[in-house]
């Protein structure tokens, strides 16, 4: 125990040569920590099978929910199980504009998983490098971006979004750059929290002795010791940038009606509930919680083990 | 997430918090759509319209079925071909205790036309009509031609004040400080978005209406103004969602009240731009605009299943129409049927049109106006896809549709190229659609204002033309009727289907559907 926590306090920029070595161990015990808890490994395994059917959506999906030619209001407000006039059934039913539910849920993941991955990517490379400046740099270069981080982090994220978007218009590329706007701040502020107490380590110190370059210090060897909680942050942001996105769409911006993510399809069958036709609305819903609770699952573990001060 | 938990508790924080005084005189109502302003001459909107019926009062005042009835003005006859004598209504007073006077009538004819900032003016109305007062109860309304639609046109805006009115802007009769008529019910407070409180005139020339005080709250979704009702909140609704209609129906501490309105819903179609920003070929490169061409519309017009979206869409709540108004309308014609829906023919058009292989389009709709309108735009985008039009779908609140769809475009012209749009025929006959929609765009004479195709037909417009100038009602319901055939025929719009009204209110209430789907206060009474 008391080995593998110095070894992974090893600095992995530091010049040791024991690392090369023992670098897969650390990673070894991470994996053990990870699946020790059954609750972990259950979030993971669902996780695996949503991205799975995120991925191959366009494969497995019984229609293309997209594709307006095939999509008729003829067959719509079918609960489900109903086979229409052509045999097709519809296990899950299907919505107010004849949409097979089925299908439009795995189409409507792929969008939500897409726009909360890729938001949350770019947001992290942007906020990740500004967090890594302001520490590495400190002074004035800190407080102002601190303060714009502040100021951005006083400001209600659906408020920033739903502006954005008014003024950006509708579609995938739009939704994500809101949401990059909106949280590149919690990685920045989580980034340097974590950068200031390695800056001042000795590691650093003698990497700017030996006049390395700016940029070499701050990626080669500070970035790789910030990851952990970087890494934590990432995956809890992605489901809360899928959860902005469902919102979003929920209050009717974001995305073309013709090509609705999760968020829209329960919009859309929000205004059935009072009719009795429930499953419009309730079986997106169901997807969406599904997938936001086993990433938050997923993320919660990924924090217990990578955080050095609960380690067991 | 977290702060949209905050948000919805403030809101129920809010709702708990407020004062729920209840009395028998006191009526409290749930409206889908809030007016515009309390200013009767700044928007010529439904909402608008029906809030300044209660306050103001007009010369002339249609009934539910939009039949004229005496209002300001007891009688009404024409003394030359070209001049109609009004005899106003004496003894009526101001809410502040003012006599009404021809003064008022007049100084209404000045103001009303010429409102700052107005996004839809009263002017269509009062464009070319000259007021002489004669005495302090009779005025004349002086045409240049002879004018047979004179009393349809005054049943359409409300009289104000001279005394309060004089320089007052439209902020003035938001605050109340000028909102002073002679109606109903007497302004008391409005915040927009979230009270309008009015209060009962009890010096009302007309009826009394039964409430003391009206509480009106503009509830904007569908199904929370339902969960209002159920929940005792209101007493009233408007605008009851098809989607829950039969679900209320059923249910015995409610009351439903329906009717088919006068507003048509339909498509317009670019016909005055030869290349038009939202007709694209199939592989998205340009193209000659395909909608001048009326082999395409008529293609457009078959492939649209209307038993289908009144069916499937609508749920049942709507009739699927062949032209402008529904039959029973003063002005329709006999012979014009609702479009077959007729796939193959519609392949075969666009075919001898020159494009086998269809072509691109967008249909812009606004997703917060018609009942239901985004999902119409929506079904309508399946059946042109259908027949090769690959239809993409751009729906967007009513308060930015309207301007880009009015003058979005260079040089304030229209912006959008296939537009799903309503008119209701604020006149209750048939020019009133021909002469907006159909007759080609002339702003300063006041025809084709809604126009948005910018569709244009000599023939259309001198039928047109000709029916406004003749006295003779049977003469003038023929030509009205040989317009709107020419002008459906040449397909200068796409009429989809005629909305039907639903209001519901607590069990002992009732109220008697209108077809200018206006939602009267003094409309509603005890069984």
């Amino acid at each position: 125990m008391t080995t593998s926590v110095q070894q992974i306090s090893v600095p992995a920029g530091a010049p040791t040569e024991a690392a090369a070595v023992k670098v897969q161990t650390p990673f070894r015990r991470f994996l053990s920590d990870f699946f020790e808890s059954g609750t972990a490994i259950a979030a993971f395994t669902v996780l695996l099978v949503i991205i799975f059917i995120a991925v191959v959506a366009p494969l497995i999906s019984p229609t293309n929910p997209y594709d307006l030619a095939i999509v008729t209001v003829l067959d719509n407000r079918l609960p489900p199980g109903t086979r229409n006039l052509d045999g097709m059934t519809f296990w899950l039913g299907t919505d107010g504009a004849g949409r097979d539910l089925l299908s439009a849920i795995f189409y409507g993941l792929r969008t939500s998983l897409w726009v909360g991955v890729m938001s949350g990517l770019i947001a992290l490379c942007i906020g990740g490098t500004i967090g890594l400046i302001a520490a590495y740099f400190g002074g004035r270069t800190d407080t102002l971006i601190m303060r714009i981080v502040d100021l951005q982090l006083s400001f209600p994220a659906i408020l920033i979004a739903l502006v954005l978007l008014a003024v950006l218009g509708k579609g995938v590329d739009k939704i994500i750059i809101a949401l990059v706007a909106v949280q590149w701040a919690y990685y920045a502020r989580t980034v340097r929290a974590s950068a200031l107490v390695e800056r001042n380590k000795e590691y650093i110190e003698a990497a700017i002795c030996l006049a390395l370059g700016h940029r070499r210090i701050v990626f080669r060897h500070l970035l790789p010791n910030c990851l952990a909680p970087l890494i934590v942050v990432g995956t809890l942001q992605t489901a809360h940038a899928i959860s902005l996105e469902a919102t979003l769409s929920f209050l009717g911006v974001g995305l073309p009606i013709t090509e609705p993510s999760l968020g829209l399809l329960i919009a859309n069958g929000f205004e059935y509930m009072l009719s009795g036709r429930y499953w419009i609305s309730f079986f997106p819903g169901v997807a969406l919680l599904v997938t936001i609770v086993s990433i938050n699952l997923v993320g919660d573990q990924l924090r217990d083990v990578l955080n050095p001060r609960l380690q067991r | 997430m977290r702060v949209f938990r905050h948000f919805v508790s403030g809101v129920v924080a809010t709702a708990l918090l407020l004062p729920v005084a209840l009395s028998a005189q006191e009526l409290r109502v749930g409206l889908a759509l809030e007016p515009t302003s309390i200013d009767p001459h700044y928007h010529n909107l439904t909402p608008n319209n029906a809030l300044a019926r209660e306050i103001f009062d007009r010369l002339v005042m249609p009934d539910e079925n939009q039949q004229l009835k005496p209002g300001l003005a007891v009688s009404w006859r024409p003394v030359k071909k070209t001049i109609w004598e009004f005899k106003l209504r004496k003894g009526v007073k101001f809410h502040d205790g003012t006599p009404f006077t021809a003064d008022d009538v007049i100084f209404t004819f000045e103001r009303a036309p010429n409102v700052a900032q107005s996004p839809s003016s009263f002017g269509t109305y009062l464009k070319g009509k000259k007021i002489e007062k004669v005495d302090d109860y009779t005025v004349r309304i002086i045409t240049e031609k002879p004018y047979p639609l004179m009393p349809n046109d005054m049943s359409t805006f409300s009289i104000i004040s001279k005394k309060h009115g004089q320089g007052a802007t439209t902020a003035d009769y938001n605050s109340g400080k000028a909102a002073i008529g002679t109606g109903a019910y007497k302004f008391v407070e409005w915040v927009p978005g979230d009270r309008l409180i009015l209060e009962r005139n009890d010096n009302y020339w007309g009826k009394k209406p039964q409430w003391s005080k009206v509480v009106i709250k503009p509830i904007k979704s569908g199904p929370a103004r339902v969960a209002a009702l159920l929940a005792g909140d209101v007493e009233f609704i408007d605008n009851v969602p098809t989607t829950d209609i039969t679900q209320l129906e059923m249910n015995p501490k409610l009351n439903l009240s329906q009717g088919v309105s006068n507003r048509v819903i339909y498509l317009h179609m670019d016909q005055f731009r030869d290349d038009s920003p939202y007709v694209k070929a199939k592989d998205g490169g340009p193209v000659k605009n395909a909608l001048k061409d009326v082999r395409v519309r008529r293609a457009i017009s078959k492939a649209i299943n209307r038993e289908a979206i009144v069916e499937r869409v609508m749920e049942g709540v709507a009739i699927p129409a062949g032209q402008l108004l529904p039959a029973g309308f003063f002005g329709v014609s006999a012979n014009l049927k609702p479009e077959k829906h007729d796939p193959q023919s519609a392949k075969q058009l666009l075919a001898d049109a020159g494009l086998p292989d269809g072509f691109q389009l967008t249909i812009h709709g606004p997703n917060d106006r018609y009942i239901n309108d985004a999902k119409i735009a929506e079904a309508i985008a399946q059946m042109l896809t259908r027949i090769g039009i690959k239809t993409a779908v751009e729906t967007m609140p009513k308060s930015v549709y309207f301007k880009r769809a009015s003058r979005g475009g260079p040089n304030k012209s229209p912006e959008f190229s296939f537009i799903l749009v309503g008119w209701g025929a604020g006149s209750g006959e048939a020019s009133s659609p021909l002469k907006s929609l159909l007759h080609t765009y002339d702003k300063s004479r006041g025809f084709g204002a809604s126009n948005r195709g910018r569709y244009s037909n000599p023939e259309v417009d001198q039928l047109v033309e000709q029916a406004l100038a003749t006295v003779d009602d049977a003469k003038r319901q023929k030509l009205l009727a040989k317009a709107t055939e020419v002008a459906v025929n040449d397909l200068g719009i796409i009429p989809l289907h005629y909305q039907v009204n639903t209001w519901a209110s607590r069990k002992g209430l009732k109220y008697l559907a209108r077809t200018d789907e206006q939602t009267l206060y003094t409309g509603i009474v005890s069984e």
